[in-house]
């Protein structure tokens, strides 16, 4: 990969991530809004919202990520599995793909009901689970930008041995 | 941001912080698999909101 392909690969990289941490912070302030507002036409509104920032950001950003990032490590030297931070960074990324997958149909099943009528208040297990989730994924994902900028040492023993080979070819 | 990664590599077994990290995350996966499966998890996958009182 040349140096500004790398670069370009990086710039989407980092974009999609950092914007798909961005959507799920506002997909959060309206998954609290939904959970504690006592407006209903506001409560309906947050959970329409709250599906299509789904659909048309954190779905297609949570994708896009780990893909530039795959392009990133595989293209490069640093490897996938060679580091630990970015290992680390890709199981976390892969994990928050798979939750926001499941959580997909719960975020279309509010957003349906609000679509046409006022929320219930008493079951409220489903509005507390999608202000849970997306806190829990924010801060897997400042665990992540961590990660990216101090880059912490640590090579895997595969990466050691990769790095053997290459020192005495 | 740099383009390579270090030519100094590191032979012995994985850094502290890798090992925090991993007790860490052992710890609540066993946790968060705990809770749902006790059916204490936060709020839980939720039936249909088809019942009760509506807002106001």
């Amino acid at each position: 990969m040349t140096r500004r392909v790398r670069r370009g690969v990086l710039t989407a990289h980092v974009t999609f991530a950092v914007g798909w941490l961005g959507a799920v912070a506002a997909f959060l302030v309206l998954a609290i809004a939904g959970l504690t507002s006592e407006d209903a036409m506001m409560v309906r509104v947050a959970y329409l919202a709250m599906k299509l920032i789904t659909w048309f950001v954190i779905l297609p950003f949570s994708f896009a990520a780990p893909l530039t990032g795959l392009v990133m490590a595989l293209g490069t030297r640093w490897g996938l599995l060679r580091h630990y931070w970015i290992l680390i960074k890709f199981l976390i990324t892969i994990f928050s793909t798979v939750v926001l997958v499941i959580h997909l149909q719960p975020i279309s099943m509010a957003a349906g009901v609000a679509a046409v009528r006022t929320l219930p208040r008493t079951d409220l297990g489903l509005q507390v689970q999608l202000a849970v989730a997306p806190a829990g994924a924010l801060l897997l994902f400042l665990v992540n930008t961590t990660l990216a900028i101090y880059k912490p040492q640590g090579m895997t023993r595969y990466g050691r041995r990769k790095q053997r080979e290459r020192l005495s070819a | 941001m740099p383009d390579l990664p270090p030519e100094n590599g590191d032979d012995t077994g994985a850094p502290r912080w890798v090992k925090v990290f991993g007790i860490i995350a052992v710890f609540l996966v066993l946790l968060f698999f705990g809770l749902h499966l006790t059916g204490n998890s936060p709020g839980g996958h939720g039936s249909p909101m088809d019942h009760g009182s509506p807002r106001s």
